[in-house]
């Protein structure tokens, strides 16, 4: 089930990468299917951290290679500010 | 000075150095090259039939089938003689030649290598537009799918061999194309494709004998087999080029830099003032011995630039390549131009030309300015999943402390930060440098790279600390600049 989280990740993503919004997909990998290298992975991490005021360290998005686990980064620092 | 080494099959890479340093000698003449703005054509038929234009081409299709190492040096040993020269072989073997040797089809490789090989075809590369230089993602030259042919339309600027390549690789935007909303591709075109034709002849200050013109697509025609490798993913293989062509750009200045010293070595040891040599006061040492030591870790940069295996640290070392051998060349040229005073303000010592000539290494191939800003992103990267361990030397540590303080206080602001990025690559490149300098003494082991590699290091921390010092606060520069009085918002 799509939420309202993962259309706005799902929307910064397009702004970053040459493929259509309605062609970004959970399972798809930023590097390999999406073009993105390491540097602008880190600016799209960033820019989400600023969108939903997170305070997310390097530390945290090493392991992040996919739009799912994007959008699950979001979730648990969002989670954790709520909390 | 010294000369690049690789441990390649020295003997025929050596035979071939030393071919090409005693035809250069014969041939060569810079400022002759420099007052006709042209390399004459018998130079570039010498260099053809040298083999220097198949250095790092497959031995399959005529050439020598050498590595990124190898061809570093044959780019040194030329612009020890002329910029120009090594501009207009370095950029044929880096820039213009790795994207089909690497990215090309069979089919492609059989049609053009072996003329590019023998140097019957010089290549050239483009990317940059009017409107996009450092912004590479904005690219306005078009290709768009029309049945088997591709429609082209757009102009292009700066390109290097413009005025006689018979092989040009062009950055094109291709919307759609191989799946890709914004993508961009690789093209292959020849001078005699239908609605292309190359521009007027650049005036410049210096590099004037290497051949800077302008291209324009008018609605020209393409067949669809002149995409270069996958469509979609140009911006992919550019970075692969691009470390290519930093690296070998890089050796030139190590030719350039080699030149001056040699020249500055020469003349303060003969020149007498205050009854004695220039060379023997001590305040006159220090500065030729600070020469040395530049070049000798620009050379040790470019050596372990080249010696990258993996796409992406080749990426990451060719930035501070790039950046650290363009700088140390200029600086290098202005100080042995210094030390020769008037002399060295005169056209016929050759200095001038080399101050002349080194100025754009700081702008081609990627401002320097921009590319510290890449650096930086990358060495935050490369701190955050492999931390500097206690035991590092103190250089590595200190540069790690100013990245950590960095993140500490923006976290991943700090990736939209370039300023503070930008100071943090102005430090790695230093301690990149640094490192691979100490390496090469350690591998030698004489006491002179020792000595030169200490000099290294004393400056890197010195970078290290001035880099630091960088404030967070932009609000000064806004309000010294009056930024609204020219119309620029923040
Ligand atoms: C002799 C010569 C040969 C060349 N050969 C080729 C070639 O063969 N092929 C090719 O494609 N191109 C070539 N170029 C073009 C060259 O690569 C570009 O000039 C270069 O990339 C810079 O682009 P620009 O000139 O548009 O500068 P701009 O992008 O307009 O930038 C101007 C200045 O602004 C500053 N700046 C810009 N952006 C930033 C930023 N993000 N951060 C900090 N500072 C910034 C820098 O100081 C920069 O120098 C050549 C240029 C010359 C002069």
């Amino acid at each position: 089930m799509t939420t309202d989280i993962d259309a706005r990740v799902i929307h910064l993503i397009a702004q970053l990468v040459p493929v259509k919004e309605k062609d970004i997909k959970p399972e798809q990998r930023l590097r390999d299917d999406l073009g993105m290298d390491s540097v602008s992975s880190m600016e799209l991490l960033s820019m989400l951290a600023e969108d939903f005021e997170l305070d997310v360290g390097i530390e945290d998005v090493a392991d992040v290679h996919t739009v799912a686990a994007t959008i699950e980064l979001v979730k648990v620092f969002l989670a954790k500010k709520a909390a | 000075m010294q000369a690049l080494t690789t441990d390649t099959d020295g003997g025929v890479v050596d035979a071939l150095l030393e071919q090409t340093a005693r035809f250069c000698a014969r041939e060569v003449d810079a400022r002759a090259i420099d007052a006709a703005a042209q390399i004459p054509s018998a130079v570039l038929e010498g260099l053809g039939a040298l083999g220097l234009f198949g250095v790092t081409l497959p031995e399959a299709h005529g050439g020598a089938g050498l590595s990124l190492a190898d061809a570093c040096r044959v780019v040194e040993v030329l612009a020890r003689f002329d910029r120009s020269v090594a501009v207009s072989v370095g950029l044929h073997l880096g820039l213009g030649t790795r994207g089909l040797v690497r990215y090309g089809t069979p089919a492609q490789h059989a049609r053009w290598l072996p003329a590019l090989a023998s140097g019957a075809c010089v290549a050239a590369f483009s990317t940059t537009e009017p409107g996009a230089g450092s912004d590479l993602s904005a690219l306005r030259t078009t290709a768009t799918e029309d049945g088997e042919r591709l429609r082209v339309s757009g102009e292009k600027s700066y390109v290097t061999n413009g005025a006689f390549a018979g092989l040009f690789t062009v950055a094109v935007s291709t919307p759609g194309l191989g799946g890709a909303q914004r993508g961009q591709s690789l093209l292959l075109v020849e001078p005699t494709d239908a609605g292309f034709a190359v521009q007027r002849e650049e005036h410049k200050l210096g590099l004037k004998g290497s051949s800077t013109t302008g291209l324009l697509f008018d609605d020209a025609t393409l067949p669809r087999d002149r995409l270069l490798g996958e469509p979609g993913q140009g911006a992919r293989m550019l970075q692969h080029i691009l470390s290519w062509g930093r690296t070998l750009m890089s050796a030139g200045c190590c030719g350039g830099a080699a030149f001056a010293i040699d020249k500055a070595l020469a003349h303060t040891a003969q020149r007498t003032q205050f009854g004695r040599p220039l060379a023997a006061l001590d305040v006159v040492q220090e500065r030729l011995a600070r020469l040395r030591a530049r070049h000798f870790a620009m050379e040790a940069l470019v050596m372990a630039t080249a010696a990258q295996a993996d796409d992406d640290a080749l990426a990451t070392h060719s930035l501070a390549a790039k950046v650290f051998c363009s700088e140390g060349a200029g600086f290098v040229a202005d100080e042995a131009l210094q030390l020769h005073g008037a002399l060295g303000f005169i056209e016929d010592t050759g200095l001038a030309l080399v101050v002349r000539d080194v100025r754009v290494t700081r702008i081609f191939e990627g401002a320097n300015d921009v590319l510290l800003t890449h650096l930086g992103q990358s060495e935050l990267l490369r701190l955050a999943t492999k931390p500097v361990d206690a035991g590092a030397p103190a250089l590595d540590r200190a540069l790690a402390d100013f990245a950590r303080a960095l993140h500490d206080t923006h976290r991943l602001r700090i990736f939209r930060a370039p300023r503070l990025l930008h100071a943090l690559g102005a430090a790695t490149q230093w301690v990149m440098a640094s490192r691979a300098a100490t390496a090469r003494a350690h591998h030698t082991m004489q006491p002179t790279h020792l000595a030169l590699a200490q000099l290294v290091e004393q400056e890197a921390r010195s970078a290290v600390s001035r880099a630091a010092a960088v404030t967070a606060d932009a609000a000064v520069f806004q309000q010294a600049l009056g930024l609204e009085r020219l119309g620029v918002t923040p």
